[in-house]
């Protein structure tokens, strides 16, 4: 029973890094830096769910008191606010990242400018909403239990319902990717962006769909995540973010199913701390990446590149 | 076609990557050299601690609140006490006719920010500072006010050996030994067939570790040694790990020292993980911010107290009459009692230093240390009843009280209900 509720604890925790690495993958994938608004955009995505089921928001900032004049359904809001991050994770493409691409700068500038934006998107959301925590109601779920029991162990039904949709957005995107012409158009861009513009494809218009997806899957991820463990406030996505770009780098740069395994190695081995070591176990977890890189630095599925001579 | 030759190939950006991190390297080595160079730029000119105190825009206090991150909780109920008591004293003629100028810099909810704030309001010549919010951010910042000579009253630092940092370090906040074990003997008498205590705190956080001691040390006294102690660290919020394996040793008491997001978050969980038993939390819960975290699920915790609105005295009275007019009547919280009382005992302080020797004669550095001897000298009559200090700073506070949060009906608004 033990075994069981520690695989399931792992799973759960695993699912929401891998699906958060996965934007950081695509971009990467495209691009070869990392997104660091990601974070912000998945924070978004958070008070874009809560927003959209009917929340209000609080008393300290610009849009005090607000509430929309509808309050959506989560089965609807969530896949809203996956939309409306998506369009976010766009502007920020074509403000942080295209105008660099377009005058040739080093990719290390797009990485700057991307962590400047998530910084201004975080303080936008601290300006208009406050600096107050807020928590998607008990109920929202409706009438399903407040926790399942799976052969003696017990899991909380939303982290069941993260768990099943993360599974569900990682798979859609995998066949995505390896079953279609714009999934295989997206992974020659990523292969060489320059030999795919002249076999026909749209470098540009693919790295914006990367974007695009990144910001559905940050703001899904962020609404599931706010459903499960309440929005701690603007700066809620850092710890994610940062739990992310490692496993991000565990899987292998810029692999999707490297991401997926590097999420859910991560989360088990958190999950698998013992008790007494349960403070620890951000420790235990880098600890088993570094041990990881060490052995293997390219990341559990990431391929050795060779150098230029 | 025009945008290819501007994109690279991986393994261009691969070969690329170490020119890029000698550059970083380059950057991290400039910003070393310059960090000192900034600071001995920074050393040029007069001491501001030297100069007259500057009375031209109020009698300058200083305040420090974690506004913004994960404890943004508190420092919204210190804000409000804050200028709350700033209105009513200034109402009243401020510091013998002068008012009170305070100034309230946001520390962000981590030592970095704190120590910056710190820094920032003691080169602007404050006479006091009154904060940082968190204890944790206390360790950390108290240094550099104690080092610059500039007194401190804390609000809400309830770890052991704050005001142990220095001479210029008070607070106006009760440690937890004297109020946390109080909500242990209460949870006993009220669930007398109690038998198995779960712990669980944050192991980075000051605040949490010298609670946990407390409440450790009390449930032991009381024949209760914990079956399991739980670890999580500050700003964790899913704690199915932790609950799961507590929830194994089949506890009847739950007792939680933990910053307020976490804790509202680990009561959600352990109640829709099935948890059916009694919950003691500690001084991080002492906020109706938690209402909306855990929501229904806040519904009967214990918690004790250092500030009661039901406590007859005219300094309350002022206090609630304030609160409750700027609040829609709503039952103000501990941290904004104790917020409100930190800055009536600078502006009394002030008072009696300023008939005795007027502040204008005086170098800031001279009415610094003044004040602080004042401050520790004197008994108030506050919101929290009649406080007064020990010679090393720590407050003298007779009344306590133990309190069970009683949720609405809606499961979106509650209150601390005390305990008879």
């Amino acid at each position: 029973m033990e075994l069981i509720q520690l695989l399931l604890n792992g799973l759960s925790l695993g699912a929401v890094y891998a699906l958060f690495a996965l934007g950081y993958t695509l971009v990467f994938s495209v691009l070869g830096v990392i997104n660091f608004s990601h974070g912000a955009v998945f924070t978004l995505g958070a008070y874009f769910t809560y927003l959209l089921i009917g929340g209000q928001a609080g008393a300290n900032g610009l849009l005090a008191g607000l509430q929309l004049p509808v309050a959506l359904p989560f089965a609807l809001a969530l896949p809203l606010a996956g939309l409306a991050s998506a369009l976010v994770a766009l502007l920020i493409e074509r403000v942080a990242f295209r105008p660099l691409r377009q005058r040739g700068s080093d990719s290390l500038l797009a990485l700057i400018s991307s962590l400047g934006a998530g910084v201004i998107l975080v303080n936008l959301i601290q300006l208009l909403m406050g600096a107050e925590s807020y928590a998607i109601p008990i109920g929202t779920l409706g009438s399903l239990p407040a926790a399942l029991r799976f052969a003696g162990a017990q899991v909380r039904t939303v982290q069941v319902l993260l768990l099943a949709i993360s599974v569900l957005l990682l798979l859609l995107l995998s066949v995505w990717l390896e079953g279609t012409r714009s999934g295989k158009a997206l992974q020659a861009v990523s292969e060489d962006p320059v030999t795919a513009q002249l076999l026909g494809i749209d470098s540009d218009g693919m790295i914006r769909l990367a974007f695009g997806i990144s910001g559905f899957l940050a703001g899904v991820s962020g609404g599931l995540v706010g459903l499960s463990v309440s929005i701690a406030g603007p700066y809620f996505g850092i710890s994610y973010g940062l739990k992310a770009l490692g496993v991000l780098v565990l899987g292998g740069l810029g692999s999707v199913p490297g991401a997926m395994l590097g999420g859910l190695i991560i989360g088990l081995a958190e999950a698998f701390v013992p008790a007494e070591w349960s403070g620890w176990k951000d420790a235990v977890a880098y600890g088993f990446l570094f041990l990881i890189l060490v052995l293997r630095p390219q990341g559990l599925l990431g391929r050795p590149l060779g150098t230029k001579v | 076609m025009t945008a290819a030759p501007r994109l690279r190939s991986r393994a261009e950006r691969h070969a690329n990557a170490r020119f890029r991190l000698g550059r970083l390297n380059r950057l991290a080595l400039g910003l070393a050299l310059l960090g000192p160079a900034l600071s001995l730029g920074g050393c040029g000119g007069p001491d501001p601690a030297q100069q007259a105190v500057n009375l031209s825009q109020g009698v300058p206090i200083g305040a420090v609140l974690a506004l913004s991150g994960n404890a943004n909780v508190y420092g919204q109920d210190q804000n409000t006490g804050l200028r709350l008591a700033l209105a009513e004293l200034n109402g009243q003629g401020g510091i013998n006719g002068k008012p009170l100028a305070l100034k309230i810099e946001d520390s962000g909810s981590d030592e970095p920010g704190a120590n910056a704030a710190f820094s920032l309001q003691i080169n602007r010549g404050v006479l006091a500072l009154i904060g940082p919010t968190l204890s944790q951010q206390a360790f950390s910042a108290d240094p550099i006010a104690q080092r610059r000579g500039v007194p401190v009253v804390a609000p809400s630092n309830t770890a052991t050996g704050i005001p142990e940092i220095g001479p210029f370090i008070s607070r106006v906040s009760a440690q937890s030994s004297v109020i946390a074990p109080l909500s242990i003997a209460r949870a006993l008498e009220l669930h007398p067939q109690i038998r198995r205590a779960a712990v669980f705190y944050a192991q980075d956080d000051a605040y949490s570790t010298a609670e946990t001691t407390i409440f450790q040390k009390a449930l032991t006294d009381k024949g209760l040694k914990p079956v399991t102690v739980q670890r999580t660290q500050l700003n964790d919020q899913d704690f199915q790990t932790q609950i799961t394996a507590a929830l194994q040793q089949k506890p009847d008491l739950v007792v939680l020292s933990l910053q307020a997001v976490d804790g509202g978050n680990m009561i959600r969980q352990l109640r829709e993980l099935g948890y059916k038993g009694a919950i003691v939390v500690g001084n991080g819960m002492n906020t109706p911010n938690i209402y909306p975290i855990c929501q229904k699920y806040c519904e009967g915790i214990l918690i004790a107290q250092a500030y009661s609105p039901e406590l007859q005295s005219p300094a309350n009275a002022t206090f609630l009459r304030r609160y409750r007019a700027s609040q829609g009547g709503a039952i103000p919280p501990q941290l904004t009692a104790q917020a409100w009382t930190a800055l009536q005992v600078v502006a009394e302080a002030l008072q009696r230093l300023d008939r005795r020797q007027p502040l204008q004669q005086s170098s800031v550095a001279q009415a610094r240390k003044a004040l602080m001897a004042e401050i520790l000298s004197g008994t108030y009559q506050t919101p929290l009843g009649e406080i007064g200090f020990t010679p090393s700073g720590e407050v003298i506070q007779k009344d306590f009280f133990v309190a069970q949060v009683r949720m609405a009906a809606d499961g979106k608004s509650g209150r601390f209900a005390l305990l008879p």
